[in-house]
């Protein structure tokens, strides 16, 4: 039999020491008794059944000696050899998508491949070395390349479930670089394979799928959309709930909408097959009662079926209710209607007029307050309002811009289609007569460019104030007559509002979220839905946003403004290295000022919801091992009739052999030599509590007698 | 009927004497109402004795007493007023009533003190010091003699004879001044020595443990003299279920002799099946040679070992 470490038999060393303990003399305790008469007579008695006594007590001495050589059998770990059914080099991918939690099979999907990836390295050959995987949202080495499967085994049960949503092909493309190291690599992939993003990324090295789940598992309900709508009153809010079935029976759920932990509506929907189901719950908070945070729960029905669904996480969604506040915009200059009608339109917001001879005195409101938003047309005033400005044809240069001249029919340029001003608005019918012919300043970007790098529309930061400056006037386009006109006014205002510093739209797990710091503060405290806490700063003095990227949990995260300190000493707080001090046009969030002075408090939280609405990751129903196995080397028996290269060796000629241990009835026969040593050592003690018990039973029944 | 409660053992020395005992009898030995129980009982002999004074029990000899036991020819000089008048008058001849004779025996009490016995838990020469004033007392009360010898040494000190009940104070003394022997005991020829000392018939009670090696040779000493014998062999409970457990060296009180021995359970067992036959081949020797023998523990309560033990036995009736 073959051993891993022969050389631990040589604690079979202690044997020879266990010998001479019971060969040395004892010490012995001197005891005063009457008289040794008796004892002297005994011990003649002994040394008449000297044989019977020497075999009885070297009992306890032959268990202790085969203790002994079971531990060094034990330490020396004995195994017996078998053909290895995987290669060398080992990688093993274990995916980590929300689809995993399903719980069709016990205690769940990543429960069930954890333990086939570490029953699976049974097969390893001895001396393979291990590398894995974490395939999550992306992909996260947790162990490489080791021939410790103890560290192996421990990495892989050190997975935790994630509710992103998973992309095997990341965790590929890592395995390949791992896998192009060795000349005999294999990757071992355990997943459900209902994979949200199916990969393409070609793998040097044979893949076998360990595939979970059960392959009727596709019962599933999740709710995939979740809106908050102002009515156009502005005074009370609807939520837009969309639940999706993704199994092929239908089913009915219960949709509980809760609005700040309070119930609001609970309804009874029943969905078809492979469909979804929308439901709208009106008036969910009015000015009265307002509702911050609305949560969304998909429950299985009392006296339904009775069919819980198998995903869980998806059947609960959350939505931050955004504040409903009167927008005051002044508009300076001779009046446009056009502009002045698209401008009413937009909701919760009150228009006020001045001319330009006036607007010195009307900088302020007459309750001392600032303007949301000052529209100046042409006349562009010396001296700029620290409060987001508008400014359409200037006359001329200004910090807005330097007017050098007039377009005359110019072009629309290429559009960006990242654009936020843009989103919906469609400028290809649009002609303009003539236009102020500007610079683009450094603080600005362009939205809508003209010919030779002259923009039509720009935006951007001016010492921090949402700022943008339209080239032209709307009449002297078509545009006011088409409509993208009042879109782009939508647009535009609602980014130089700003509206709130939080996403208005649900953030998918494990994205990063851009978030503004309002004025006065100099970072972010940003709560989990676990209650932890991290302190976001900016790391350049002066960042007006910091980027959080811990989003790896569901549910209501808040942002506390973390205020000036007195003194000028830096906060003692973990610094974001991701923090920057001006995002780029994409990632800034809209109308990131947080207007300052203009009613919003500085110091009020801002949240942010993170829902999964991932219909591929709900789709749970496990797919086809085949296409990721496609994507590896065909092995020679996996290619029937394949001729062997020649000159190509074959990686599993020189493999080792996998070895089994055999310590598990080495060690169940080391306890059951403990016991009898245990039994043996104090089998008087056992004997005269037997006779004591046996002696008091007895006792009764002489009393009876 | 209600026994009296054993005297506790004085735990200081506050404990209050009782007033009827002198000052050099241990208080602890008996109370007054267990003396008054001891008078009821009378010592028992298998054969009637042939004794020196009068006293309680059957002698041999015919004599005054109540009892008749038989005629005989009148003689010149008998005395006349043991004629049975009534057969004179319906034979006219003139007989004689004899009566059996009571005298008195000698209870000789002999108290093993060597060493070991003043070992356990009751002390055993305690227990053998407190039955002998028991058994002493119920020969006091039953005018007989008693005399107490104890075995130390390779001797007997025998003690004066008493006799009658008013001299229990001096036996309790006697007994009192009862110490362990230094050093070690030759029962064998301490045992001889007592029974070159008995004069005539009587009763002899050893009481002892008996840890001699020629333990079985007192008892046929002192079996072939003319008394009776009664040997109360007192163990100690430690001696008969030692507590021991492990590797031990046990060293003799008396002699210092070792012997090691691994005191486990089996050993624990072997010991008293050793220690049965040793006391069952002590009754077999005591059967053979006429004489009784009772196997006690020194944590007997002295009621049962005179009100229960003894009378079973047939010691006491």
């Amino acid at each position: 039999m073959p051993f891993a470490t022969p050389l631990a038999l040589l604690g079979l060393l202690f044997v020879p020491a266990v010998v001479a303990m019971y060969l040395l003399k004892l010490r012995r305790t001197e005891t005063i008794i009457p008289s040794t008469l008796l004892w002297q007579r005994l011990a003649a008695d002994t040394e008449a059944n000297a044989p019977w006594q020497k075999l009885r007590r070297s009992l306890l001495f032959l268990v202790q000696l085969l203790l002994v050589a079971a531990l060094a059998l034990l330490a020396a770990r004995p195994f017996i050899e078998r053909p290895a059914g995987l290669a060398r080099d080992l990688v093993v991918i274990v995916d980590t998508s929300a689809s995993m939690a399903a719980t069709d099979v016990q205690p769940d999907r990543l429960g069930e491949a954890k333990a086939a990836a570490i029953e699976a390295l049974r097969d390893l050959p001895a001396g393979g070395k291990v590398s894995v995987i974490e395939a999550g949202r992306t992909a996260r080495i947790v162990a490489t390349g080791t021939s410790d499967l103890s560290r192996v085994r421990q990495a892989i049960e050190g997975i935790r479930p994630t509710v992103n949503r998973g992309d095997l092909g990341d965790a590929l493309a890592l395995a390949q670089q791992l896998a192009i190291q060795s000349g005999d690599a294999q990757v071992l992939v355990a997943t459900d394979a209902a994979l949200a993003v199916p990969p393409t990324t070609k793998v040097d090295a044979p893949i076998k799928v360990l595939r979970v789940g059960d392959p009727k598992g596709s019962r599933n309900q999740a709710i995939v959309a979740v809106a908050i709508r102002t009515t156009g009153s502005g005074v009370s809010s609807s939520a837009f709930v969309s639940v999706a079935n993704f199994d092929l029976e239908r089913a009915t759920r219960q949709v509980e909408v809760w609005g700040d932990d309070r119930l609001i509506e609970s309804k009874s929907i029943t969905i078809e097959p492979q469909a979804k189901a929308d439901v709208v719950i009106d008036n969910i908070g009015d000015t009265d009662h307002p509702v911050g945070v609305v949560d969304v729960r998909l429950t299985t029905p009392a006296g339904a079926d009775g069919r819980p669904d198998l995903l869980a996480t998806d059947d609960r969604a959350w939505a931050i209710v955004p504040p409903v506040r009167q927008r005051n915009i002044l508009i300076v200059g001779p009046g446009d209607p056009y502009l002045e009608t698209a401008l009413s339109y937009l909701p919760n917001s009150r228009l006020f007029g001045l001319t330009p001879a006036e607007y010195p005195s009307g900088a302020v409101r007459k309750d001392g307050t600032e303007w949301d938003l000052i529209i100046f047309e042409g006349d562009v005033p010396a001296t700029l309002p620290s409060v987001p400005v508008l400014a359409i044809a200037p006359s001329r240069s200004s910090p807005l811009g330097e007017v050098s001249g007039t377009l005359r029919d110019p072009g629309i340029g290429t559009l960006g289609t990242d654009e936020p001003i843009l989103r919906y608005v469609d400028l290809s019918t649009t002609h303009i007569a003539s236009a102020q012919k500007l610079e683009l300043p450094a603080w600005a970007r362009t939205v809508i460019p003209g010919p030779k790098g002259a923009p039509l529309l720009y935006a951007g930061l001016r010492a921090g104030l949402p700022t943008a400056v339209l080239a032209f006037e709307p009449r002297e386009s078509d545009l006011p007559l088409q409509v993208a006109f009042p879109i782009l006014l939508a647009n535009l205002t609602g980014e130089l509002f700003g509206g709130s510093a939080a996403p208005t739209t649900a953030v998918k797990p494990g994205d990063p979220v851009a978030l503004a710091i309002p004025a006065g503060a100099v970072g972010l405290r940003v709560t989990a839905p676990d209650g932890r806490s991290v302190d976001l700063i900016p790391g350049a003095t002066g960042g007006t946003s910091v980027t959080y990227a811990q989003t790896d949990q569901l549910g209501v995260y808040t942002a506390t403004p973390i205020a000036q300190p007195a003194s000028s000493g830096s906060p003692d707080a973990s610094r974001v290295p991701s923090a920057t001090p001006s995002s780029p046009p994409g990632d800034r969030p809209p109308g990131a000022s947080g207007g300052l002075g203009q009613g919003v408090d500085p110091t009020a939280p801002i949240r942010f919801a993170v829902d999964l609405f991932d219909v591929d990751e709900s789709a749970i129903a496990p797919g086809s091992a085949s296409a990721l196995e496609a994507l590896g080397r065909a092995t020679a028996s996996a290619a029937p009739g394949a001729t062997a290269v020649p000159g190509a060796a074959d990686p599993a000629a020189g493999r080792p052999n996998a070895r089994d241990e055999l310590w598990p009835p080495i060690v169940l026969l080391i306890l059951v030599v403990l016991s009898v040593e245990w039994a043996l050592y104090h089998r008087d003690a056992v004997t005269r509590a037997w006779r004591a018990i046996a002696g008091r039973l007895r006792r009764p029944v002489r009393g009876d007698a | 009927m209600t026994l009296p409660q054993e005297p506790a053992a004085p735990s200081s020395g506050t404990r209050q004497r009782p007033t009827f005992l002198p000052s050099d009898v241990d208080p602890t030995v008996f109370d007054e109402a267990f003396l008054r129980q001891l008078e009821r009982l009378l010592l028992l002999m298998r054969s009637p004795v042939g004794g020196g004074l009068k006293g309680g029990r059957r002698s041999v000899k015919r004599g005054q007493s109540v009892e008749f036991a038989d005629y005989r020819d009148y003689a010149l000089g008998d005395d006349l007023r043991q004629l049975d008048w009534n057969v004179l008058a319906r034979l006219e001849k003139l007989f004689v009533k004899l009566f059996i004779e009571e005298e008195d025996v000698t209870i000789t009490i002999l108290v093993d003190s060597s060493v070991s016995m003043a070992s356990g838990t009751p002390d055993k020469l305690q227990f053998a010091k407190r039955a002998a004033a028991a058994l002493g007392y119920i020969g006091l009360a039953s005018e007989d003699k008693v005399a107490v010898s104890v075995l130390g040494g390779r001797t007997a000190r025998r003690r004066a004879s008493l006799r009658g009940s008013g001299r229990v104070l001096r036996l309790l003394a006697e007994l009192s001044a009862i110490q362990a022997a230094e050093g070690p005991t030759d029962l064998v020829a301490a045992a001889r020595h007592a029974a070159a000392q008995l004069t005539g018939r009587g009763v002899v009670i050893l009481i002892s443990d008996l840890l001699d090696p020629a333990a079985d040779r007192v008892i046929r000493e002192l079996a072939s003299t003319r008394s009776e014998l009664i040997v109360l062999h007192v163990l100690s409970p430690q001696e008969l279920d030692p507590p021991l457990e492990g590797d031990l060296r046990l060293v003799d009180s008396e002699t210092g002799a070792s012997v090691d021995v691994t005191a486990d359970l089996a050993t624990i067992d072997a010991y008293q099946a050793r220690l049965a036959d040793w006391k069952a081949a002590f009754a077999h020797l005591a059967a053979r040679r006429a004489a009784t023998y009772v196997d006690l523990s020194s944590d007997v309560p002295l009621n049962d070992l005179v009100f229960a033990e003894l009378r079973r036995r047939r010691v006491l009736g």
